[in-house]
């Protein structure tokens, strides 16, 4: 496997037509397997915009995006939904725990997507629920729990298909100094024992300092990418 | 069958909103039955009522005084003919019962007695003596019997067009229903009718015909002219116009209601379905982030609709037996009333437009699901 994991060169992004707001403005990145990143940047910058990119959830108005060495602004929504479920996680501000289903099945969703094996995805689910502390919870319902136990439900359900990539886009947004130290010491637990990869956006400079390469995004340019000093 | 498995969760987080349309299908779809049922054994009851028991075709010789030749080729093309239940040839006898210084005038139809119970179901209307049509034999109507005080057993004499006497015995009497007819009507046997008007074999005076589906008989009533042009057919639905327009009216009135019940179970899906999807797109868009496609998204409005489609028939059948079954035990065994029988095509006919509608209706929320972009769901947030 190539160790290039993704690939964005020149990716723009234009909002409206009458008021054009350019969000992403020649944006060219690129990722590893097994990285661990931070986006950082104000408010309004553009580091949604770029997650929902690399992240095949929107596509760019020009410029191309490669997962994996395939070109996929070529792909169809079918395609793209398969790499979403395959090769990506995600992790958003807002948990999006679906209430109609209890913790374990909501760990389970991508599997269920996918269709795999369900006696091997159910053990995996209890060692992923077991990993963020989250065993014994298993049946309660997704709006039974506390902020930080959702987020860590939806970290679980972001690593239940063994992705190659998590992009979290400020998934600590809503949660307190505690709970937000639990769930980055998760993510390079994750990391290290999975060498998963990760791109965490954050506006939280401590944070950033915590992981291995920074990237800086103002007015839809990157501005900045550098190896964290530490 | 993840969508399967998504569409019940979804209906069983809004319980009460489930419940309600399901009830509202079942209503829609018990008074389908209810009054499909109820309509369609009235109109049968009114047909029962008003031809159970007359000729429903007759058909005579073209020149007028003739017999009809109720020849092979005839009996046949009746045979042969699914919808005809019943055929009965007979002779007419025209007679004057004379009793002292009484007469009365008696029209005597003559045929095989078990034919002639066929049509005119003269077993069940016996008043009196036992049902019996021998050569000598006759049967007369009950106001002719009380006025000339004849009863069962007694032999009463008749004079004939011929002016030929005949003594007959009363086998017995009959209420036909029509004082008219209890006067004036009678019946005897086949020997008495072809030795009365000195027929030959085939010869017939008419050929009474009575059909299993009575608003066939223009149809037959063409075919049989064009086959055999000199015999003339009377048809009911041209002697009893108003008769025919009162049946067709009830039909025409059940058919408006069940269309205005359909669309109205119809709506209540659709906006039921359209609310549910409204309120469901959040979990539709993380699940299509996660990598659910389009067309299985979809797929879980037309489950909802199929869930609440088959329940709601399925409670609607029940609620429809059910009324209909109350009615029978309360108005329906009041005297003079009629019994209501579930019209089996229709119960199945009203299920299946229950499945259908539902399953239509789910189409415009399960496209708008479909369409649904992810990016839309994260980029509003919370
Ligand atoms: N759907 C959209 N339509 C129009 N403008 C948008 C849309 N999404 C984002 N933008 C604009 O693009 C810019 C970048 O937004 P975003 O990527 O969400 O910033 P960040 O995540 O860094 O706060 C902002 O100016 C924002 O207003
Ligand atoms: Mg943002």
């Amino acid at each position: 496997m190539a160790d290039r994991l993704l690939q964005a060169n020149g990716i723009t992004k234009v909002y409206g037509s009458l008021a054009p707001t350019v969000a992403l403005n020649d944006v060219t990145v690129s990722l590893d397997h097994g990285e661990f990143v931070s986006l950082v940047g104000q408010s309004g910058s553009g580091k949604s915009t770029l997650l929902n990119m690399l992240g095949l959830l929107d596509t760019p108005t020009s410029g191309e995006v490669r997962l994996d060495d395939l070109k996929t602004n070529d792909l169809g929504k079918r395609a793209r939904a398969g790499l979403r479920n395959r090769r990506l996680g995600f992790v958003f501000q807002f948990h999006y725990l679906l209430p109609e289903f209890s913790v374990l099945e909501n760990v389970l969703m991508p599997t269920l997507i996918s269709g795999d094996n369900k006696a091997d995805a159910l053990s995996y689910g209890h060692e992923v629920l077991e990993l963020l502390g989250l065993s014994g919870l298993e049946n309660k319902s997704a709006t039974e729990l506390s902020g930080g136990q959702k987020q860590r439900v939806a970290i679980g359900r972001a690593l239940m298909n063994k992705p190659a990539l998590v992009l979290a886009d400020e998934p600590t947004g809503n949660l307190d100094t505690t709970n937000t130290d639990q769930v980055f010491r998760l993510f390079r637990q994750i990391n290290k024992d999975l060498g998963t990869a990760f791109l965490i956006v954050t506006h939280d400079r401590r944070i950033a300092q915590q992981t291995d390469r920074i990237l800086e995004i103002q007015d839809g340019k990157l501005i900045q990418d550098v190896l964290s000093p530490v | 069958m993840l969508s399967l498995r998504i569409a019940v969760r979804f209906l069983l987080k809004s319980p009460i909103q489930t419940v309600l349309i399901v009830a509202g299908i079942a209503v829609g779809i018990a008074v389908q039955i209810f009054v499909g049922s109820l309509i369609a054994s009235l109109q049968s009851f009114l047909i029962d009522q008003t031809l159970g028991s007359s000729p429903h075709l007759t058909l005579t010789a073209k020149a007028k005084g003739e017999f009809i030749d109720y020849n092979q080729a005839l009996r046949i093309k009746l045979k042969k003919n699914a919808v005809v239940k019943a055929v009965v040839p007979q002779r007419t006898v025209s007679a004057i019962f004379v009793k002292g210084s009484q007469s009365a005038p008696l029209s005597i139809k003559c045929a095989d007695a078990t034919k002639l119970d066929s049509i005119y179901k003269l077993k069940s209307k016996l008043k009196g003596g036992d049902y019996s049509l021998g050569d000598n034999e006759i049967i007369v109507g009950s106001d002719f019997a009380s006025g000339q005080n004849v009863r069962p057993g007694d032999m009463i004499k008749l004079t004939l067009a011929s002016r030929a006497v005949k003594e007959l015995r009363v086998s017995s009497i009959v209420d036909l229903g029509n004082k008219q007819a209890n006067e004036t009507v009678a019946f005897a046997g086949t020997g008495f009718g072809r030795a009365a008007l000195g027929a030959s074999v085939n010869r017939y005076s008419a050929v009474e015909i009575q059909l299993s589906q009575v608003f066939q008989s223009t149809a037959i009533a063409k075919n049989l002219a064009g086959a055999f042009p000199d015999i003339t057919i009377t048809d009911w639905q041209i002697e009893q116009k108003s008769l025919l327009s009162g049946l067709q009216a009830q039909s025409s009135s059940t058919f408006m209601i069940q269309f205005f019940v359909l669309i109205a179970v119809a709506l209540g899906i659709a906006s039921t379905l359209s609310i549910s999807a409204i309120q469901k797109t959040r979990q539709i868009g993380i699940l299509k982030a996660l990598g659910m496609t389009d067309g299985r998204s979809g797929t879980i409005f037309l489950w909802q609709g199929l869930f609440l489609g088959f329940l709601g028939s399925l409670g609607g059948l029940l609620l429809g037996l059910g009324l209909i079954a109350i009615f029978s035990v309360t108005a329906g065994a009041k005297p003079g009333s009629f019994p209501i029988t579930p019209q089996t095509t229709f119960v199945i006919v009203s299920v299946g437009i229950g499945l259908a509608v539902a399953m239509l209706s789910a189409i415009l929320p399960s496209r708008r699901t479909a369409r649904l972009d992810p990016i839309e769901v994260i980029q509003s947030g919370g």
